[in-house]
């Protein structure tokens, strides 16, 4: 297992989001976490890369105990996190926001750089505009490719979809899924469940912080109880 | 009655300091002056403590307040029953207007801190500058112009203490009030305070008013007490550093803490006297211990180790 | 006419290489450094203890820059901690207290140790003649320093790899995290570039007339206006803030006099704030 979340609990303050999670996604693998709105996708995210302490659990990554972590660190170790707010550089160039992103690794950057202005061409054609001038969808790209600039073990993508126009959101699950054939190991948090599902190998259901259902993700595509809460249909 | 316990045995504690003074006009001095810090103190707990406005520019309007007061019973021949409320409107009007002006433009706790500090230099140039009306840098002589009684130790101990006591009452009355509901509200949060219907633009502004009113009265007075008004009399490390001091030492938002805070800075100061121009290293270090590792004060550390019940 | 502007000018290069120290730590830590201008103090009495154990001046004016730094690093590592516990307002609030305790702290230490204390390089050649317009050596040689040295700085900001970690901190610092920059580092770098920014300032004041242990409160408040002017986020605002101010104060100290050209400094620093205080406050509230 590249990644392993344990019995996780976490919360802000004196509110607990999550009980007891448990999740796993091996090398290779892309697994997706469902769940509706307010279920704490986002928590579960935040504790994993270190920006939310967990109250109880672990998580191992790699070999290594993330316990205890800061963001950054849990970054350099190859832990690479997409948040749904993007956290671009707005008034910086395309091209410096890539190049920012593989702080971790500069000596691959110029590899890593042709490999992300290959896979999206889009931010190729304005990589000297400012981030903060780019549409929704290409922002959204540029966060994904900043964090590719990282030569990331495992992408953590946290809502990639939220905000954007259903044409920039069918290309950008294309893109996604050249990153998994391409091998990359692929966490993701999706509301839209039939995108999600149809792009993983496996799947996990939070909802009100627990795991209440896991299994492979063509499995839960037909599951009848996922179908009625999630995919609207009866 | 009860709830205003702690009030009277403010009054009578600090009614008996004289007597333990021995009629020493050095002791009576240091005692007369801790009272306008008191009450300089208790202003800038409104002010900071209850109402999270930074103010910068303490001295520079207790100043205005003294030299508008000396000023206009040196030229005018005002008597002093006129100039003194002047100089306290001065003082109002212009605590009120910093305030009003950065909840309009949505100031922030630090550049509330910067436009008042900028006042307090503006201040500070304009003593220096309107020569002709301030004498500069020497200072004006106010012996004689202002109450007889100002110009005798034990009278005009108790005369502060007459300030102090009204500020006190003002005090407890305004967090006793409509007021200080809301402005407790406020110093939890003030967006939810705003949604609950209380007016902070309102409250935050009287709070100034008020607190600068304070200010100024102690200021006008004092003028007359000290016998000369000068810039450095009212300079910022003269008037503000020493009442963030007390402040921070008595502990923020509690009732004695302005009142135990600016007597502990007084024994503080005296015992640093003798080292003379240290006195303001001490400042700066008092400066970061209270504010690292005491951000509670006196008041509510008292308050946990005796287990009494201080307001 | 022109010889005032000019001097204004040469002032005002100096009054921005203190501020942009302020804006550089305002914009990185959230911190306003209420003891800038003590750390241009602190380089300058540097400066002036190398030379006086018998060191060359300019290697002793480079020791004073590095002893500002030195010292910088020491306060970001201890003095700030507690501040960097806290974000926003109340990050905000800690650090101007502390800064302000701590430059009461270092004027009290140097007031008392070095009450005589003045800081002078002499040059070999006082005057030049450029152009028709004779000029001191010492601005000439103090304006140059500053423009070399804002030139490095927006070189490194714009080019290298630690510039552009900077720069993405002040924009986002969550961002900057998550691409693996550690943000406490980096700050660590920019106090200590910035704190010898303030101790060029001070060593150059030398070059000028004299420098004086009692002139730190004067330093930071002069950056402060600037910074505060420029919008104390953006090192060109700053910079252009302090030939501005500098050229204003130039014209107003000579035809109105010193008390009124620092009122309307300190005006026009008022008025920045209140006219345009979202500008100012971009990131904090």
């Amino acid at each position: 297992m590249v990644i392993r979340v344990e019995g996780l609990h976490a919360g802000y303050g004196m509110t607990s989001v999550l009980r007891d999670v448990s999740i796993e996604a091996q090398a290779g693998e892309a697994i997706a976490v469902i769940g509706p709105n307010g279920a704490g996708k986002t928590t579960l995210m935040k504790a994993m890369v270190g920006m939310l302490r967990p109250t109880r659990g672990r998580v191992d990554f790699d070999g290594h105990s993330l316990n205890g972590l800061r963001a950054f660190q849990v970054a350099r170790l190859g832990l690479v996190y997409v948040p749904a707010e993007r956290e671009l550089f707005p008034t910086m160039s395309v091209l410096e926001n890539l190049e920012l992103g593989a702080y971790r690794d500069v000596s691959a950057s110029e590899e890593h750089m042709r490999y992300v202005l290959g896979l999206f061409p889009r931010l190729d054609e304005r990589k000297h505009q400012l981030a903060g001038t780019l549409s929704g969808g290409e922002q959204q790209m540029l966060a994904i490719g900043r964090a590719l600039m990282a030569g990331p073990k495992v992408l953590l993508l946290d809502e990639p979809s939220t905000g954007l126009a259903p044409k920039a959101v069918a290309e950008l699950y294309r893109q996604l899924s050249k990153l998994k054939s391409a091998g990359l190991t692929i966490v993701v948090t999706e509301q839209q469940v039939p995108l999600a599902l149809s792009l993983t190998d496996r799947a996990y259901v939070l909802e009100q912080g627990s795991i209440r259902l896991s299994g492979r993700s063509s499995d839960l595509l037909g599951d009848p109880s996922i179908k009625k809460a999630y995919l609207g249909v009866a | 009655m009860k709830k205003y316990a702690d009030l009277v045995v403010v009054a009578v504690v600090l009614a008996l300091v004289p007597v333990l003074a021995g009629g020493s006009p050095y002791y009576m001095r240091l005692a007369t002056l801790a009272l306008v810090y008191m009450a300089w103190t208790v202003a800038f707990n409104l002010i900071f403590g209850h109402t999270k406005q930074l103010f910068l520019c303490l001295g520079a309007l207790a100043g205005s307040a003294a030299y508008m007061t000396v000023v206009f019973t040196k030229q005018l021949e005002l008597s002093p029953w006129i100039t003194v409320p002047i100089g306290v409107a001065t003082a109002a009007g212009l605590g009120a207007l910093f305030s009003y002006v950065s909840v309009l433009r949505g100031l922030g706790i630090i550049f509330l801190g910067i436009v008042t500090l900028a006042f307090s230099l503006i201040f500070h140039n304009l003593v220096l500058g309107l020569r002709q009306f301030t004498n500069g840098e020497t200072g004006l002589v106010s012996r004689g112009l202002g109450f007889p009684l100002l110009e005798q130790p034990m009278s005009s101990y108790y005369i502060f203490l007459g300030v102090l006591l009204v500020a006190l009452i003002v005090y407890y009355l305004l967090m006793a009030s409509r007021m200080g509901m809301a402005v407790r509200a406020l110093s939890d949060d003030e967006l939810t305070a705003e949604l609950s219907g209380i007016n902070v633009t309102w409250y935050k502004v009287l709070a100034a008013a008020v607190a600068s009113a304070i200010l100024g009265l102690a200021g006008s007075l004092y003028a007359f007490y000290n016998g000369i008004v000068s810039p450095s009399v009212f300079s910022f490390v003269s008037v503000d550093i020493p009442v963030l001091i007390a402040l921070l030492l008595g502990g923020m938002r509690t009732r004695l803490g302005p009142i135990i805070g600016a007597a502990a800075f007084a024994v503080i100061e005296e015992l640093v006297r003798p080292f003379g121009q240290l006195n303001v290293l001490v400042y700066g270090v008092l400066l970061i211990v209270l504010f690292v590792a005491f951000r509670e004060g006196l008041v509510p550390m008292l308050r946990k180790t005796l287990k009494l019940s201080l307001p | 006419m022109i010889a005032i502007f000019f001097d204004g000018i040469v002032q005002g290069l100096q009054l921005s290489l203190l501020a942009v120290g302020i804006t550089l730590i305002y914009g990185l830590g959230g911190v306003l450094n209420l003891s800038h201008g003590q750390f241009a103090v602190v380089g300058g009495v540097a400066a002036a203890l190398l030379l006086e154990a018998g060191l060359n001046p300019f290697v002793a004016a480079l020791g004073g820059i590095a002893g500002a730094g030195i010292l910088g690093i020491i306060v970001d590592r201890t003095l700030l901690l507690p501040a960097y516990r806290y974000r926003g307002e109340e990050r905000l609030l800690l650090g101007l207290i502390l800064t302000l305790g701590l430059s009461f702290l270092i004027d009290g230490y140097l007031n008392y140790k070095f009450p005589e204390f003045s800081l002078t390089f002499q040059l070999p050649v006082p005057m030049v003649e450029i152009g028709g317009i004779a000029m001191r050596t010492a601005s000439l040689a103090a304006s140059l320093i500053a423009i070399v040295i804002f030139a490095g700085l927006f070189a490194f900001l714009r080019l290298t790899l630690l510039g552009k970690t900077i720069r993405s901190i002040i924009e986002n610092e969550v961002g900057a995290e998550l691409c693996g920059i550690d943000p406490s580092r980096t700050r660590t770098v920019i106090v200590c570039l910035a704190t010898m920014m303030a101790g060029v300032a001070g060593v150059t004041q030398g070059l000028f007339s004299s420098l004086g242990t009692e002139m730190g409160p004067e330093f930071t408040i002069l950056g402060l206006l600037v910074a505060v002017v420029g919008g104390v986020r953006s090192i060109n605002g700053t910079l252009a803030a302090g030939i501005l101010l500098g050229v204003v104060n130039a014209f107003a100290s000579r035809y109105v006099g010193a008390y009124v050209a620092y009122i309307i400094l300190l005006s026009v620093a008022m008025a920045t704030i209140l006219v345009r205080p979202a500008g100012l406050l971009a990131r904090f509230t």
